[in-house]
């Protein structure tokens, strides 16, 4: 069984000695430096963007700008808005207005400077309920009241549902804008050929960065080939499309020669962030301790560019319920445009803004109602059989024993005491728990090569991103096929060698990757038993694979010989899974997801009265993982999501000034380092008999802020509603508590 | 310019440029990685006379005279230097984009405390950001590491 061991990552020699290939590595022959010019202004018309004085300068090979794009030169999930570089009109400071392409950086950097650019300004907003009010700035004329999508779940009679109801709460929460800052930043380079177009990009949609780079260039998918090497993280931030529709243009401008983008710290900022979001929940709750109804309204905040949100915002809508079972809830969910960069996934995406509403407020009811907020969550907490608020019946969760994993996990150790906690230290206990969509149609593709030497290569684009998923697939294909997981190399992803795979975002491809993998092995190892089966004079029935063998009763052949002895090079099957689910657009019922992702965790923090410092002294997580295939490093995914949900929770926000990021870079926009991490961190996979194979790269990071939120509650009974939660606002929130 | 890489020198160009820009760029020595540029996400750390800094912060004239340590001169596939056999055992690492920089950090670390506590290992360490998280698996592999024998040989280049 190769599934179940704690495997290698495959390439963990190249990790520990620094070897591994990053895009930034990537070097061609002839390749040039890029740059992006980008927008001072959050709002503005370009009156004029002139580069002759910029192409003076020697080295510069060529200027892309805006004069430069005809008709093709939009995408966009869902509506075609983004330029590849602003046209006549900028709408976000750092928007990308003019690239540069040339010999050395210095040549690039000089060009950049002279791009002779003036603006006329104009009004900018940045709130996203401010957006929506009458009289505020218009982004898009499509979109008069700026709001580019509209998601709606109505499940249930709300009005009778709220009548019913002995008490009704109704809580706003607020997330910021963070970033997802993986180390390596954005990196993309591409070559022309006449034809079509080669582009090395890190990116965590392969085939999707293939689609809308053709659709620009106006020249057939398959004339544009796209390879991704191993990622120096993603998180979701490269998900989707980012620099590469400009990286492609630039290539075919430069006319042949190679062109190569990496992004400073400072421009990752203003190229993709999480969602601010407000989301404001309204819940009905008899006093036996149930619910009656629940309305919830989000204004997620999109950015400039409706990007991927017209995909996000739907998924958010779903995420925003909660796993607790409630006879009738409306939600709206609502895509705003403002003057910032625009929004994408992070890490949890959705769910993490979500979660931090529903689970905040579970500890708000269970307070004022007087019952036990783990008590109060138990009792409520979907089980397999019960219906979401979509009318589909759930199958396979987990939530109760999620949770009861977490909460037990503080009951069995003592708590580490003398932290050093100046002032008077004050302890607490908090919950959360998450259920999360994934993506509700989506298609992965294998294809399996088996060669008479006995190896196997799995060709994916699944895409490596330091989660070990192309470890996971090498395990699941020794499994499919009977054979060591040294027997087996993975390739991709390249378009051009590895089939079709949607992306690798929203922890799907460990289920959705791995059932395609499973399938193709299925068929492969099917076929290498028709051409034994004559070989051991034995019916295919009473045939299995085993170790690199075909193994009958009392006999055996190696594939090897299976191969050779049919005259066969090697044997190459194609496999897939596909889900196609969905909901109805005008009122959210349907199916959402293929299956559901599940999460819990416990926190006990202590919180230093005199400075409103928080310290999480421990933290519990548990997460649904159906069948684990790689214990280890489901344990790094596990422990990291936690890790990861620190930075969102404590201490990451974007400051804006005017839409300029005032602290775009390391230093002012701390994220978890060693010594942020609890003292005592667990983490578990809850696996289940029949489970399937599962995701679990998200799970435990949405209930990390509630559960620290609530945690700070019961210690020193304030409530903080608005992320991150900083020593400033337990201070101030103190403060206030005690002038009451 | 002379600079001392690994045990042997190179003549490098002497523009005003940062020593991690001559490492990667000149000597093509690609395992110092550039994460922030600011000096506070550690993955371009190196060892400068045994120190961990930041080769994004110095520029290359200030490392003159001085051995110069990278990631390329603490071991290699074949030959693993402890510290990376116990990243190794002990899955330290996702995305590794940081892992050179643990590892360098890691090797000042115990060359200085053979023997540090958790609390020592978090403070020095607190200059090197994993965004995967792995820092859990990073904290047993620097325990693991201090409690090897081989360890216990100071690094020289």
């Amino acid at each position: 069984m190769a599934i179940g061991k704690s495997v290698p990552m495959l390439d963990a020699l190249a990790r520990v000695t620094g070897t591994l290939d990053y895009m930034i590595n990537l070097r061609l022959p002839g390749m040039l430096v890029g740059k992006i010019v980008r927008s001072l202004a959050p709002h503005a018309r370009l009156l004029k963007v002139d580069p002759t004085d910029a192409l003076l300068v020697p080295g510069v090979v060529a200027i892309l700008t805006g004069a430069d794009l005809g008709e093709n030169a939009f995408y966009g999930a869902a509506i075609k808005d983004q330029g590849v570089v602003a046209v006549d009109r900028v709408r976000y400071v750092g928007e990308p207005i003019a690239a540069i392409a040339a010999e050395s950086e210095q040549a690039a950097e000089e060009a950049a400077m002279l791009l002779d650019v003036e603006y006329e300004e104009l009004p900018a907003v940045f709130d996203a309920q401010e957006a929506i009010q009458p009289g505020t700035p218009v982004l898009h004329e499509n979109y008069p009241n700026n709001i580019f999508i509209h998601s709606k779940l109505r499940h249930g009679d709300l009005q009778a549902a709220f009548a019913e109801a002995d008490e009704i709460f109704e809580d706003t929460f607020t997330s910021p804008l963070a970033q997802q800052a993986s180390l390596e930043p954005h990196v993309a380079a591409a070559q022309w050929d006449g034809n079509g177009l080669t582009m090395w990009t890190a990116s965590q949609a392969p085939y999707m960065v293939r689609r809308v780079v053709a659709g620009i260039l106006g020249v057939e998918e398959k004339s544009v080939r796209v390879i991704v090497p191993p990622l120096g993280g993603g998180y979701g931030g490269k998900g989707h499309i980012r620099i590469e529709p400009l990286v492609a243009a630039m290539a075919r401008k430069t006319g042949g020669q190679p062109v190569k983008f990496v992004l400073s710290r400072a421009e990752e900022f203003v190229t993709v962030t999480k969602h601010a979001a407000s989301i404001t929940l309204k819940t009905g709750v008899k006093r036996d301790g149930t619910f009656t109804a629940r309305q919830v309204t989000i204004y997620w905040n999109g950015g400039a560019y409706a990007d991927a949100s017209p995909l996000l915002v739907p998924q958010g809508m779903v995420r925003s319920v909660g796993p607790y079972r409630i006879p009738a809830v409306h939600v709206d969910s609502y895509g705003i445009y403002t003057n910032l960069p625009p929004a994408g996934a992070y890490r949890g995406a959705m769910s993490s803004q979500t979660t931090w509403a529903y689970e905040s407020q579970m500890d708000i009811i269970a307070r004022k109602m007087g019952w036990d907020p783990l008590e109060f969550r138990l009792k409520n907490l979907f089980v397999s059989g019960d219906q979401f608020a979509t009318g589909e019946i759930l199958h396979d969760v987990h939530f109760v024993e999620c949770l009861e994993v977490s909460a037990k996990g503080l009951e069995l150790s003592p708590s580490p005491g003398g932290r050093g906690v100046r002032g008077e230290g004050k302890r607490g206990l908090g919950y959360g728990v998450m259920m999360k969509s994934t993506v509700s149609t989506s298609k992965s593709q294998a294809r399996m090569k088996l060669a008479d030497d006995g190896t196997v290569t799995l060709f994916t684009s699944t895409v490596e991103m330091g989660q070990g998923a192309h470890t996971a697939m090498a395990q699941i294909t020794a499994e499919a096929l009977g054979l060591p997981v040294e027997m087996v190399r993975v390739v991709g992803p390249d378009t051009e060698v590895t089939p079709f795979d949607s992306i690798t975002s929203a922890s799907r491809s460990t289920n959705m990757m791995g059932n395609a993998v499973m399938a193709t092995g299925a068929a492969l190892t099917k076929r290498l038993i028709e051409l034994a089966a004559p070989l051991l004079e034995t019916p295919p029935e009473e045939l299995r694979s085993e170790n690199g063998h075909v193994v009958a009763e009392e006999a055996s052949i190696s594939f090897t010989d299976v191969l050779k002895r049919n005259g066969l090079d090697s044997l190459e099957e194609l496999g897939e899974y596909a889900t196609a689910f969905k909901v109805d657009p005008e009122t959210g019922q349907g199916v959402s997801t293929p299956h559901w992702h599940q999460g819990a965790g416990a926190a006990e923090v202590d919180v230093d009265t005199e400075t409103g410092r928080v310290t999480v002294l421990r933290y519990t997580a548990a997460s649904f993982a159906g069948r684990v295939v790689n214990p280890r490093l489901a344990q790094l995914q596990n422990d990291g999501n936690v890790i990861f949900g620190l930075g969102p929770a404590v201490m990451e926000e974007i400051v804006l000034d005017g839409g300029q990021p005032t602290n775009p870079n390391l230093a002012d926009y701390a994220i978890p380092s060693i010594r942020d991490i609890p003292a005592e961190l667990v983490s578990v996979c809850i696996e289940s008999e029949q489970g399937e194979l599962h995701g679990i790269g998200e799970m435990t990071l949405p209930p990390v802020a509630p559960a620290i939120a609530n945690a700070i509650e019961d210690a020193v009974g304030v409530r903080i509603k608005d992320l991150p939660i900083t020593a400033e606002k337990v201070l101030r929130a103190l403060r206030e508590k005690s002038e009451r | 310019m002379i600079l001392n890489v690994n045990g042997s020198k190179h003549k490098v160009r002497t523009e005003t440029r940062t020593l991690l820009d001559v490492l990667r760029e000149d000597l093509g020595l690609m395992g110092t990685k550039e994460g922030c540029s600011v000096g506070m996400c550690g993955a371009c750390t190196v060892l400068v006379d045994g120190k961990p800094l930041s080769s994004c912060l110095l520029l290359a004239e200030q490392a003159a005279g001085m051995e110069i340590l990278t990631i390329e001169g603490v071991g290699s596939a074949e030959n693993l230097h402890p510290v990376q056999q116990a990243f190794l055992d002990e899955g330290a690492f996702q995305c590794a984009y940081c892992t050179p920089g643990f590892v360098l950090t890691t090797v000042a670390l115990l060359n200085e405390n053979p023997s540090p506590s958790d609390n020592e290992i978090r403070e020095y360490l607190a200059g090197n950001l994993c965004r995967c998280g792995s820092y859990q698996n990073i904290l047993r592999a620097v325990k693991v590491a201090s409690k090897s024998e081989a360890v216990k040989v100071v690094l020289k280049p």
